[in-house]
C-alpha cells in the first residue's frame, strides 16, 4: 500500500513566473521552480559548494548555481555542467485548487 | 687576473670568449639571476615537473615548480597530464598548499573561484550577483568572459612517463630539446616501462642554483671529495668512461662503467681515505647488472636548466633543482623503480639510494661544498673560478679527467645570456 503523503506547500499566488523561490516543507529547505505552467521541486542546497539555489538563475529548465555555476536541471535533478556532478533529491508536485503540493517521501 | 679596485662590479668580467674562468658574479649577482629565470627557467626551455607515476589516477595532482613559480601537475578526467600555473586568475593567490592529493576541481579559497583540471575557469561566486527583492545588484559586468580567465596553461611534454613543462609557447619539440645524445641517454633509463615512486628525499642548500648543475658536471670531484666511493670500488681511476654533450653543450652525460680488474688499492689512483673502511652490512653493495644498462654501470644526465637523471648501479631516481634567490635552491629527490621489479630488487634500490643520502656522505658532501663556494663568492664577486682541467676547450671526451661539460655550460649560458 502506498501511503504517500502530500504536503501543501504553498499558495499558487505565491509562485513565481519562470523562477525559482526557496521554502520549508515539512522542516526542509525545497527550491521551487516554474517554467512556463510546469512546476519542479528539488532540494535547494546545492550538491557541490553550500549555497541555495533560490539565489541562482533559472534558464529554461535548468537552474544555475549563483556560487560556482554548477548546473542541474530541475524536472530530474542531474547534474548538466560541471562543477556539478552529485545529482539533486527532485520531488514530485501537483496543484490542486489554489495550492501547491509537494511529496517528501 | 689582478684583484681590481672594485670588489663589487655590476657586470661579470669574462676573460675573452673562453669559459674557462667563471666569475664569481655570475653566482651572486640578482640581476643576473633574474635573467637566468626568464631566459632559462621561463622562455625557450623544458623544465621537469615530476613522474606520471605520482599522478596515477584521474584527479591526482603534484604541486611542483618551474624555476621559482608555482605549478601543478595533474592528470584530468581524460587520462591526459596537464601542468597550470598555481596562481589564481582573481587576486592572484597561490591557491594550492598541499604538496600532493586529488581533486575534482581546483578551488581558490579567497574566493571560491573554481577551476576545471585542465585550468579553465569553472565558476565565479556572485558572477550574477544577488538577488535581492525581485532584483539583481552586483556581480561581474556583462563583457566578463570566464574563457579568458583560465589559470595560466603551460605547454607539457611526457615521454617514458616523465613529464616537462614550459611557459613558453613556441618552445622547441622535447626531443630537438635534447638533441639526439642525449634522449639516448634519457631512453635508455625512461624505456617505456611503468616507473614506480619509492620515495622522496628533499635538501635545501645555500648555493646558488649552477653550482648543482657543474658539481654533475663535474667528473674530476667525486673520487677526491666522495673518498666513500673510492674506498668501496664505486669510482676508479680506471673505469671506462665518456662525457657527451648537446650541440649546444647545455646538457650532458657521464657515463661510467666499474673497473672489473683487481682491488682498488691495486689501482693507481687518488689514495682511498681509510681503505680498510668495511661494510656492517655487505648487502648495500649487493649491486645485481640489468639488462637495460647495456653496458655503463652509471650514467649521470643532466638536463639544463632543471633536473639530473641518476643511474648509479640499481639506484635511479631524478633531483629536481629548484633556485630561490641567488643564493639558494631546494634539491628535491624522487627514487623510484621499475613496474616488473621484484620486492628484492625494490629492496635493492632502496639500499642503494643510501649510496648518495646521508649514509654515504655523497649529498652532504655535495651540499657543503656548494654552501662554501657561494660563501667565497659573496665576499669578493670580482674573483672567478677556475674550470681548465682538460684545457679550455668545449668537447666530449672518453675520459673523466676533465672539467669540459663545465665549460660547455658556461659557453650555453654567455650565448643565452650576453644575446
Amino acid at each position: 500500500m502506498s501511503t504517500t503523503t502530500w504536503i501543501d506547500a504553498l499558495a499558487t499566488d505565491a509562485l513565481p513566473t519562470d523562477d525559482v523561490i526557496g521554502i520549508e516543507v515539512d522542516g526542509r529547505d525545497i527550491a521551487l521552480y516554474t517554467v512556463g505552467d510546469a512546476v519542479y521541486a528539488t532540494d535547494n542546497l546545492c550538491t557541490h559548494g553550500h549555497a541555495r539555489l533560490c539565489d541562482g538563475f533559472l534558464e529554461g529548465h535548468e537552474i544555475e548555481c549563483p556560487l560556482h555555476q554548477g548546473k542541474f536541471d530541475v524536472r530530474d535533478g542531474k547534474p548538466t555542467c560541471e562543477p556539478a556532478t552529485e545529482p539533486l533529491r527532485h520531488y514530485p508536485v501537483k496543484i490542486e485548487g489554489s495550492r501547491v503540493f509537494v511529496r517528501l517521501d | 687576473m689582478s684583484e681590481t679596485s672594485t670588489v663589487f662590479p655590476s657586470t661579470p668580467q669574462w676573460e675573452g670568449d673562453g669559459t674557462h674562468r667563471i666569475p664569481f658574479l655570475t653566482y651572486t649577482s640578482d640581476a643576473l639571476y633574474q635573467r637566468e629565470l626568464e631566459r632559462f627557467f621561463y622562455k625557450g626551455h623544458w623544465c621537469y615537473v615530476g613522474l606520471e607515476a605520482e599522478v596515477p589516477n584521474a584527479g591526482d595532482f603534484k604541486r611542483t615548480v618551474v624555476g621559482e613559480r608555482s605549478v601543478i601537475m595533474v592528470r584530468d578526467a581524460s587520462g591526459a597530464i596537464n601542468v597550470v600555473e598555481n596562481v589564481c586568475a582573481h587576486r592572484g593567490m597561490r591557491f594550492c598548499r598541499e604538496r600532493h592529493g586529488n581533486r575534482k576541481d581546483f578551488v581558490c579559497p579567497y574566493h571560491q573561484w573554481s577551476y576545471t583540471l585542465k585550468g579553465d575557469l569553472q565558476g565565479v561566486p556572485f558572477r550574477r550577483g544577488v538577488k535581492q527583492d525581485g532584483q539583481v545588484h552586483g556581480g561581474m559586468p556583462a563583457d566578463f568572459k570566464t574563457s579568458e580567465h583560465g589559470l595560466t596553461k603551460l605547454q607539457v611534454a611526457t615521454r617514458g612517463g616523465v613529464v616537462f613543462a614550459s611557459f613558453d609557447p613556441e618552445v622547441e619539440s622535447f626531443e630537438s630539446y635534447l638533441g639526439p645524445a642525449i634522449l639516448g641517454y634519457f631512453d635508455r633509463l625512461f624505456n617505456g616501462r611503468t616507473l614506480k615512486i619509492l620515495g622522496y628525499n628533499r635538501q635545501r642548500i645555500p648555493g646558488n642554483w649552477k653550482l648543482m648543475q657543474e658539481n654533475i658536471k663535474d667528473p674530476y670531484h667525486p673520487g677526491l671529495l666522495h673518498t666513500w666511493f673510492v674506498t668501496y670500488g664505486l669510482w676508479r681511476a680506471d673505469n671506462k668512461s665518456q662525457l657527451r654533450m648537446d650541440s649546444r653543450f647545455r646538457h650532458a652525460a657521464m657515463i661510467s662503467t666499474r673497473g672489473t680488474a683487481g682491488q682498488a688499492g691495486q689501482v693507481t689512483q687518488v689514495s682511498s681515505f681509510k681503505a680498510d673502511m668495511q661494510l656492517n652490512d655487505p648487502s648495500f653493495l649487493d649491486i645485481v647488472p640489468e639488462p637495460w644498462w647495456g653496458g655503463p654501470t652509471a650514467v649521470m644526465t643532466t638536463i639544463f636548466p632543471s633536473v639530473i637523471l641518476q643511474q648509479q648501479v640499481n639506484s635511479v631516481s631524478t633531483r629536481h633543482i629548484q633556485p630561490s634567490g641567488h643564493g639558494s635552491f631546494d634539491f628535491v629527490w624522487t627514487h623510484f623503480g621499475f613496474e616488473d621489479d621484484d620486492e628484492e630488487m625494490t629492496q635493492r634500490r632502496l639500499r642503494q639510494a643510501n649510496l648518495f643520502g646521508p649514509a654515504g656522505f655523497v649529498s652532504a658532501d655535495d651540499g657543503e661544498v656548494i654552501e662554501f663556494s657561494q660563501q667565497a663568492f659573496e665576499s669578493k664577486p670580482f674573483h672567478r673560478t677556475l674550470a681548465e682541467l682538460g684545457g679550455h676547450a668545449v668537447e666530449d671526451t672518453e675520459h673523466m679527467v676533465t672539467e669540459t661539460l663545465i665549460r660547455g655550460m658556461y659557453r650555453y649560458w654567455r650565448d643565452v645570456m650576453e644575446a
